[in-house]
């Protein structure tokens, strides 16, 4: 076992032994020779919202796949540096991506449910994680924290793809949070909901920031300013290599941010 | 913004040609359509030609051969019967009878009208059916133990040869002198003359030919004594040739007439003859001329001294001769005293005619104990020994026994078989082909029978069955399914989810999809070498201990499961990949972000997910193993057995190689029984289809 593991939550320890949820030190991916991102450093503020913006093609999805090892799953992608969570690097030989995606859960672009029951959904998770308690409440508890009890109560036993888009949406995350992680990964979790869904995935964010640890990738500039604590700012250079141009409190970047280049984006101007 | 073009718009059709290019457009679309619907009206005249070639030939006419007529098999036994009852006088004595019945209140008996009228002071008459034997009643035939006799000569007899015509002629007059005295009933006045009329309308063009003096008769053995009585007043008459007289039958002396140069002038006949018998007669241009001579009727008498009976019916009358002992026990009201029963002797033609008569024919229909006397009276001892050994009678059923006497006594053979469509539209020349065969019977037959399915192989096309065939394939079709589906998914799982993009797995890549191509013979020789060959103590069951070992060899249906196993498992892989590249990928990310190991997602979303498509494969992969022949003829698949396999040890042969064996016989009827196998064997892989069908359509609802 490794520190990964050993540490337990960050969310369920007493005290913080460390000061970031997760940190990426000189991160660089590679799909085959192609430098995709470079050189990011990244600290990750514990049981806040940090969204990830830029224009497309700046690399911010990958640095986020990177943090659960996502990226381990495309045969071409090579990462170097760091990302250290609970004081370990997660890309150190030892470590399994399994035990990261323990603890760093993610949810995606499109809804994808799997082609089960709701309660399956939900439920599949916890038990290949190997959850001892009692399933049921397990299961009404995710959905009342992914705001979806009350619409589905009555037929958890119908397919999941039967629901609409949003909530086919926060199914998944319910499916999330049913593992108990420590941190969220949001890849454009609403860029295919309408603004009513995604209105109401943005206020569960909010919720889920009491327990939960919540890095979020969107093209929504509104969305970012809305919900985010923090924002980081990606760019792309002449190589099409993607890079953090800048990284702060979401209100300073929106307000008072120190490069031209954020600016004239969230303005606007460019992308 | 977007940049001004220089191209101008009027390079594009306007107006007329315009709508002359839509035009041309829409009518190659037409075109290609109407092609496509041609490819499809192609496919489904070769599916309904195929069904109709099958279909055409699983059904039809058999003509059937017996060496001994059921009919008269039917008639001895059921007259020896009547003979075996207690209380029976059985005599050729008409007048000893005729004088036992008189004697007797409580006596019963029959014979020829004739007779009666001699003694019609002594005995009462009774009617039948409610129908009391006249004059009238006899010759229209509605009194039931009566028929008309005929003599049937040709036109061309009639014509060519005078002494011929000149006999009719006497025969007509005279008959009635002497009918009453062979036994029989005179015809009315009006019915020979309208014979006469017939002869000098047949000799009206006589062509005096040159005159002979033989006169060749043939024909009912009931005619007979008539016509050689008739013959012997002809000679004292004047006539200076001999009427040369035969007893073969109604049957047999109408088809002697009807042949293309018959030297048979006159046919006896105790009936009618058929349709079917003139239409061979039409075939082979010969005329028959009908002359009615008279009936024969049997008189069915009690003494004067009987009060009570006065008309019986034929069921009682069935009783009467046969179960009754006593009087009452057929009917209640009549008195409580033995039956005496007085029945011409067994030579007597009157016996035969009142058999036929009251008792129904059928020897399907005859009790398990008149089949076994049949049986016994007519196979040697030993056999009877040998099916005792195989099951002793008792346990049989009548069905068998049954069987049992249509294989060894009637010994009915197939002559011939036509097809349903032959059997349909030429019906009547059929018939008159079969009334031409001796001792034939047309049958229809289904090639197709519960039998079939349920009967081990025979070299006899009647008794032969598929079911060691059926077993054969379904074990090894078990097998192969065994092998192949999980080996094959297996493979496709490690190539579609594990293996990687290296030289290695491309060249195996390569080569799975280059053998789903190869010819089927190659894995025949492929099973022969390593299955039948190298591994034979394993194939054998030889090393398990589960067989002889002198008599074990590879050539079982283990090695060709394995055999078909491998030559269907590049479909399956290949199908399989296709299924599991099909499933999304988001599923197996939403998979993995829940911390799920590969393996955790290849069980519980990628094969789930893929298993319709999976199971498309199998279906299409198995369907071909089915019908597969080549492999399994090298393999060395029994072409000729009768013992069921029984487990994967077991010499086997499989439904394809049936059917080809069958078809490449020489008789035609084994053709019919190959069709009648190819049902079997679509219906066969109809069902398979289905369930897995229906197997996977209740995986996807679950699921979905």
């Amino acid at each position: 076992m490794t520190a990964i593991i050993d540490g337990g939550p960050h969310h369920t320890n007493g005290t913080v032994t460390h000061r970031y949820a997760i940190e990426a030190k000189k991160l660089n991916i590679f799909y085959g020779s192609f430098h995709a991102v470079r050189d990011i450093d990244l600290q990750i503020e514990p049981r806040k919202i940090t969204s990830m913006i830029g224009p497309s093609g700046c690399g911010k999805s990958t640095v986020l796949r990177c943090f659960n090892r996502m990226n381990d799953l495309i045969a071409s992608a090579r990462t170097e540096g760091e990302i250290t969570y609970n004081g370990s690097n997660i890309y150190a030989p030892t470590v399994d991506p399994v035990e990261v995606r323990r603890r760093v859960g993610m949810v995606f672009q499109k809804p994808n449910p799997f082609p089960k029951s709701i309660y399956e959904n939900v439920a599949w998770g916890a038990r290949i994680n190997g959850f001892k308690g009692d399933m049921d409440r397990l299961v009404e508890e995710s959905l009342r924290s992914a705001a979806l009890w009350d619409e589905v109560k009555d037929k958890l036993q119908q397919s999941g793809l039967g629901l609409s888009g949003g909530q086919q949406q926060r199914l998944c995350i319910a499916r999330t949070i049913a593992v108990k992680p420590d941190i969220i990964l949001m890849d454009e979790p609403c860029s295919s909901l309408d603004p009513i869904a995604t209105l109401k995935i943005e206020d569960l964010m909010r919720e889920l920031t009491e327990q939960y640890t919540i890095m979020i990738v969107t093209h929504n500039m509104q969305q970012a300013a809305r919900v985010s604590d923090y924002t980081a700012f990606f760019m792309v250079d002449d190589n099409r290599t993607g890079h953090l141009a800048e990284y702060g409190q979401t209100k300073q970047i929106f307000t008072n941010p120190k490069e031209k280049r954020t600016e004239d984006y969230i303005t606007g101007r460019f992308g | 913004m977007a940049q001004q073009t220089n191209i101008p718009t009027t390079l594009y059709p306007e107006g007329a040609p315009l709508k002359r290019f839509i035009k041309k457009r829409l009518g190659r679309a037409t075109l290609w359509s109407n092609l496509f619907m041609l490819a499809t009206l192609v496919g489904i005249i070769a599916l309904i030609a195929l069904l109709y070639n099958i279909f055409n030939s699983a059904f039809g006419f058999v003509a059937l051969q017996n060496k001994i007529d059921p009919t008269a098999l039917v008639l001895q036994v059921q007259e020896e019967q009547l003979l075996a009852v207690p209380n029976v006088v059985a005599s050729e004595n008409d007048e000893e009878l005729a004088a036992g019945i008189a004697a007797d209140a409580n006596a019963i008996g029959f014979f020829g009208y004739a007779y009666y009228q001699a003694h019609a002071d002594q005995l009462k008459l009774l009617s039948v059916e409610g129908v009391a034997p006249a004059a009238a009643t006899v010759e229209d035939g509605t009194y039931p133990l009566a028929r008309p006799l005929f003599i049937y000569s040709t036109q061309k007899s009639l014509q060519t040869k005078p002494q011929v015509a000149e006999f009719v002629d006497f025969y007509l007059a005279n008959v009635t002198n002497e009918i009453s005295d062979v036994g029989y009933f005179p015809a009315s006045s009006a019915l020979l003359a309208a014979g006469a009329a017939r002869l000098q309308e047949a000799t009206v063009n006589a062509n005096e030919g040159e005159r002979s003096d033989t006169i060749v008769t043939t024909g009912s053995s009931t005619v007979y004594p008539l016509t050689v009585r008739m013959g012997e007043q002809f000679a004292a008459a004047g006539f200076t040739g001999v009427v040369t007289g035969e007893s073969t039958g109604t049957k047999a002396g109408l088809a002697q007439l009807c042949t293309r140069g018959s030297e048979v002038d006159i046919a006896n006949a105790s009936r009618a003859i058929t349709r079917v018998e003139t239409e061979a007669c039409r075939k082979a241009k010969v005329q028959p001329v009908e002359l009615r001579i008279g009936s024969d009727a049997v008189a069915l008498v009690v003494s004067r001294e009987n009060a009570f009976l006065e008309a019986v019916t034929l069921e009682q009358l069935r009783q009467i001769f046969t179960t009754a002992g006593k009087w009452s026990d057929v009917n209640p009201d009549w008195p409580d005293q033995p039956i005496a029963r007085f029945v011409p002797g067994i030579d007597s033609g009157t016996l035969d005619f009142f058999v036929e008569a009251t008792f129904d024919g059928q020897l399907a229909a005859l009790p398990k104990e008149t089949l076994m006397t049949i049986l016994t009276a007519n196979v040697s001892s030993g056999l009877i020994r040998r099916f005792e050994n195989d099951q002793p009678f008792a346990e049989r059923s009548q069905e068998d026994i049954y069987q049992l006497v249509v294989e060894r006594v009637i010994e009915s053979q197939i002559v011939r078989s036509w097809t349903l469509r032959d059997s349909l539209l030429q019906r009547t020349e059929i018939e008159a082909e079969v009334a031409q065969i001796p001792n034939g019977e047309l049958v229809f037959r289904n090639w197709l029978t519960a039998d079939f399915v349920t009967s081990p192989q025979s070299s006899e096309p009647l008794q032969a069955g598929v079911r060691t065939a059926l077993l054969g394939s379904l074990w090894v079709i078990l097998i192969t399914m065994l092998f192949a589906l999980p080996v094959g998914v297996g493979a496709a799982v490690y190539l579609e989810e594990y293996a990687g993009n290296n030289w290695f797995n491309r060249l195996i890549e390569t080569n799975i999809n280059n053998l789903a191509g190869v010819p089927s013979i190659i894995y025949g020789m492929l099973g022969l070498a390593v299955f039948v060959r190298i591994l034979e103590p394993l194939t054998s069951g030889r090393l398990w201990g589960v067989v002889d070992p002198t008599t074990a060899n590879g050539r079982t249906v283990l090695s060709a499961g394995l055999t078909l196993g491998l030559l269907i498992m590049p479909v399956i892989i290949i199908n399989a990949r296709e299924a599991i590249r099909a499933v999304p990928n988001s599923l197996r990310q939403a998979s993995y972000g829940l911390g799920a190991t590969q393996w955790q997602t290849i069980w519980h979303h990628v094969l789930p997910t893929a298993l319709p498509g999976i199971l498309t494969g199998a279906i299409l992969a198995i369907s071909r193993a089915i019908g597969e022949t080549a492999p399994l003829v090298v393999i060395g698949a029994s072409t000729f057995i009768v013992m069921d396999p029984n487990s994967p040890f077991a010499k086997f042969t499989t439904l394809p190689i049936q059917i080809y064996q069958w078809t490449s016989r020489p008789q035609a009827e084994f053709r019919n029984l190959a069709a009648a196998a190819i049902v079997v064997l679509m219906v066969l892989l109809l069902t398979l289809n289905a369930s897995a069908v229906i197997l996977r359509n209740r995986y996807s609802i679950k699921e979905v």
